[in-house]
């Protein structure tokens, strides 16, 4: 039998000589590298699920399908069952889950199970909730159904915090429902009396209208509103007045006016009670969410690699809880398993994925005596593992650490706000107090004065300076959004418009992160299409980004190559295979000598930072391509756009101080430093902070994930891992550095706006405060006057939009 | 007219409480935890017989 031509039908992996499977199938045979795949295609095709191989996408290597032989036991698993209803229960991770298609199969081939009475796989978390019978099917079931497909199935423990968070965020959703709901009602009511101030209106009716409108706003003040009551209450009994105390009181102070309103027969502000609530409950759920994405992609990674290890005891094997790993311990790392502890292998080789820890797109090969992160994943062969940190010291829960130290810091802002609301708060009820006692003293009737006393508090409620900031940055980053920049919350647009330095990382960011062919050197006696038809023919199919680029390289100039045969990708960075029946070797200098090639040089001319590829045929080594990581085209115009705004621009990078030097001057960077680990990044960006700078990080990589929270600005370039796009403050939809330059004028443009808005707030206040205190200022203009500020201010922040696009 | 108006008051205040209660009974239900599943969910061939809970 001749050797495949195709890639595997199931895990597109070439097929090794001598392994092919061969299926017929109705209209053509399909070809398989091992009885894994052919296997897993039967239970696929088995259950009527052919369409998988239709739909599924083929752009991220992973996990070799045959890579799971975990062993799933019943004693094990039984602890994660809980009770639901009637029916048994089980949370699974799905380690695997890339794409829609993932997710379909897994609903699909789980819910096939008999016995089985609901999946739910959700997309977002990877996660699946499973109900099913218990005495018709058991969880080991479940899992090794799951495990047959391809994917790995971790139990999911349900963490006590994470409970509670979840529980906080639908506590949020209910009350902002339920406040948008009821203002809805009530602003209908609020028009009929707007309507009937003006054009008359029956007293009994009018009477009616405010009573329903009582009916609907107590409920959002008091059961809505009541985060805003707790937190003011705790602020008056700790003594320190914070901006709840503002809402509180804005809130209750018309609320009780139009109570005593209702029943004094005058006009009734219900509405603004209502609204306060509700615009401040929808800040408070855009800002949750934020904040919980920002963490979820740690948390995802912690989840997967907290399954069970398998530690040594003696030549025995006992499952044990990674957080009882200790230094010195020897476990045994399966490949589709993710390492548990940072460590360095003990015995054996294998390709380890450590692209969610580095950002790094290339499988690294590494043998005993390297060192291996925790939370990379082993792609292709089992290896011992000496542990060298415990689970809390490894590179993930440090990562992790750092990013939330980072975060729970970033509070200046919001004490900003506290401190400003502790000079109003007082002051407004200072003068509301006063202009009662005046009131009272001159002779006026309780009740009057009263009720001019409540008018300065509704006067001076943060309505319009509630809405000049959210408006107009919601208009800000909607605009923003179209341009494909998104702002993870509106004090992001704030920080972003004071940066004062930039720092870039290197790799990904600045570079395009792929590298290209820049160079073919032949050997003598051969040219440089030869070499490269050669290289081509045997990258033939690999995924790997260094064969896409040879084969680009070789399409692009015309140059046409044979159809490889026997490809064989091995381990170490290398392909052998067969062109034109002789025997071809395509791989780094190291692997060429490990094959036995003779003739291979000590050293290969190549630029700074270049990636060298030889080729050998029949033994003998032919040349070498030269791969380089290249400047992105546009990174010069965006230093320079910094640059002549007076933004100092640096440059950071895990990588050697000359590259770093050399991309610095090449996309004209004032100042690049190199071989920085991810601490010293962000401990570099503290120090730039302590010494009065507004730094906004450019990055992608999880490395730069500490970084990223440490800058006052982080932002993430689409393309990059989904941690730093996770902990990152600012995406960057499409890998487009002039988008940033577009998102730093939107953030200058939208701060002009807010300031515009605050101070028609202010000019507001002053103006109908006095009034208010003078009992001049009758209720219908204080409406009148209140709309009208609302709607300048609405008005000025939606021009944000419309600059945008003219 | 007042009276028609106010069954009429009643009557809004008594559909907009279903909305809620509906409402109410999706973020129970977690119909707000995956944003992204459902929009491929209805390209799903043999999806009909879920419907059936």
């Amino acid at each position: 039998m001749t050797a495949a031509r195709f890639p595997c039908f199931h895990c597109g992996a070439e097929i090794p000589a001598g392994a092919l499977v061969e299926e017929r199938a109705a209209d053509a045979t399909l070809s398989f590298c091992c009885h894994g795949c052919h296997g897993a295609y039967l239970v696929i095709s088995g259950a009527g699920l052919a369409d998988f191989y239709r739909r599924r996408e083929w752009r991220e290597s992973g996990l070799s399908p045959q890579a799971f032989q975990g062993k799933y036991q019943e004693s094990y698993l039984a602890r994660f069952v809980y009770q639901a209803g009637s029916a048994s229960a089980i949370d699974i991770i799905i380690d695997g889950i890339r794409c829609a298609s993932c997710v379909w199969l897994n609903e699909k081939i789980i819910g096939r199970i008999a016995g089985v009475q609901e999946v739910r796989v959700n997309y977002a978390t990877g996660r699946a909730r499973v109900l099913f019978d218990g005495s018709r099917t058991s969880p080991a079931q479940i899992f090794s159904r799951i495990d047959e497909l391809g994917y790995l199935p971790r139990p999911y423990t349900r963490n006590a915090a994470k409970e509670v968070a979840l529980n906080e965020h639908k506590d949020l959703l209910f009350r902002f429902g339920t406040a948008a709901f009821l203002s809805m009602q009530l602003m209908a009511y609020a028009f009929a009396l707007y309507a009937g101030y003006f054009l008359g209106i029956d007293e009994q009716m009018k009477n009616y209208l405010q009573l329903f409108s009582w009916l609907v706003t107590t409920p959002v003040v008091f059961y809505c509103g009541w985060p805003f009551l707790r937190g003011a209450w705790r602020g008056i009994v700790n003594g320190s007045p914070n901006m709840e105390l503002l809402i509180a009181t804005g809130a209750l102070s018309s609320y009780g006016y139009s109570v005593y309103a209702t029943f004094a027969g005058e006009e009734v502000y219900f509405e603004t009670a209502a609204m306060i609530v509700t615009l401040i409950l929808i800040g408070r759920l855009l800002e949750n969410a934020a904040k919980r994405r920002a963490s979820s992609g740690i948390e995802r990674l912690m989840e997967l690699c907290s399954g069970e290890a398998q530690r040594f005891k003696g030549e025995e094997l006992e499952p044990v809880d990674p957080s009882l790993l200790r230094p010195g311990d020897l476990i045994l790392v399966s490949p589709g398993e993710r390492f548990p502890v940072d460590g360095a292998i003990a015995e054996g080789a294998t390709d380890v994925d450590e692209s969610a820890a580095t950002g790094e797109p290339l499988p690294l090969y590494k043998q005993a005596g390297d060192q291996v992160i925790a939370g990379s994943c082993n792609l292709t062969g089992a290896v011992r593992v000496r542990c060298e940190k415990e689970v809390e010291e490894s590179f993930i829960a440090r990562v992790a650490r750092l990013v939330e130290q980072a975060q729970s810091r970033r509070a200046p802002i919001q004490r900003l706000a506290d401190r400003v609301s502790g000079y109003f708060v007082p002051a407004v009820l200072t003068l509301t107090v006063a202009t009662f006692c005046w009131h009272f003293s001159q002779g006026g009737e309780f009740g009057r004065s009263l009720m001019t006393a409540l008018a300065v508090v509704v006067i001076a409620c943060p309505c319009a300076l509630g809405l000049a900031t959210p408006t107009a940055i919601l208009a800000g980053t909607g605009a923003a959004a179209s341009a494909g920049v998104i702002f993870k919350g509106g004090d992001i647009l704030e920080r972003l418009s004071r940066v004062t330095v930039v720092v870039f990382d290197k790799t990904g960011t600045l570079t395009c992160g792929t590298p290209m062919l820049v160079d073919v050197q032949p050997a003598q006696g051969l040219t440089r299409g030869e070499v490269l038809a050669l290289a081509a023919a045997v990258e033939r199919g690999s995924l790997h980004p260094i064969a896409k680029a040879v084969r680009e390289y070789a399409e692009a100039n015309g140059v046409a190559y044979p159809v490889g045969e026997e490809l064989v990708s091995l381990a170490g960075g290398g392909v052998t295979g067969r062109v034109a029946g002789e025997a071809v070797a395509v791989g780094s200098v190291s692997f060429l000598k490990r094959t036995g090639a003779g003739g291979v040089p000590e050293r290969v001319e190549s630029p700074e930072g270049g990636i060298v590829v030889g080729v050998a045929r029949r033994g003998r080594y032919c040349g070498a391509l030269v791969l380089k990581d290249r400047i992105r085209e546009d990174a010069p115009a965006l230093v320079s756009y910094f640059k002549r705004g007076g933004i100092g621009t640096l440059l950071f990078s895990g990588d050697r101080q000359e590259c770093t030097e050399k991309a610095a001057l090449a996309a004209g960077i004032d100042k690049a430093w190199g071989e920085l680990s991810p601490a010293e990044k962000a401990a570099k960006i503290e120090r730039l902070r302590e010494e009065g700078g507004t730094v906004l990080m450019v990055g992608d990589g999880i490395n730069d994930a500490p970084a990223l929270s440490a800058a006052d600005v982080g932002c993430a370039v689409a393309g990059g891992t989904d941690i730093a796009m996770e902990t990152s403050d600012l995406v960057l939809a499409k890998p487009d550095l002039e988008r940033l330059a577009e998102a730093h004028r939107m953030a200058r443009r939208t701060m002009a706006v807010v300031r515009q808005n605050l101070a028609w707030a202010f000019l507001y206040n002053v103006v109908g405060v006095p009034l208010a205190m003078t009992g001049r200022l009758t209720p219908v203009y204080a409406a009148a006057a209140m709309a009208l500020s609302s709607v300048c201010v609405v008005g000025n922040s939606l021009k944000l939009m419309r600059t945008r696009n003219g | 007219m007042a009276s028609s108006l106010i069954a009429l008051m009643g009557l809004s205040l008594f559909l907009g409480c279903a909305c809620w209660l509906f409402f109410l009974w999706a973020v129970r239900r977690g119909e707000f935890h995956d944003m992204e599943r459902p929009k491929h969910r209805m390209l799903d061939e043999d999806e009909r017989e879920k419907w059936r809970k």
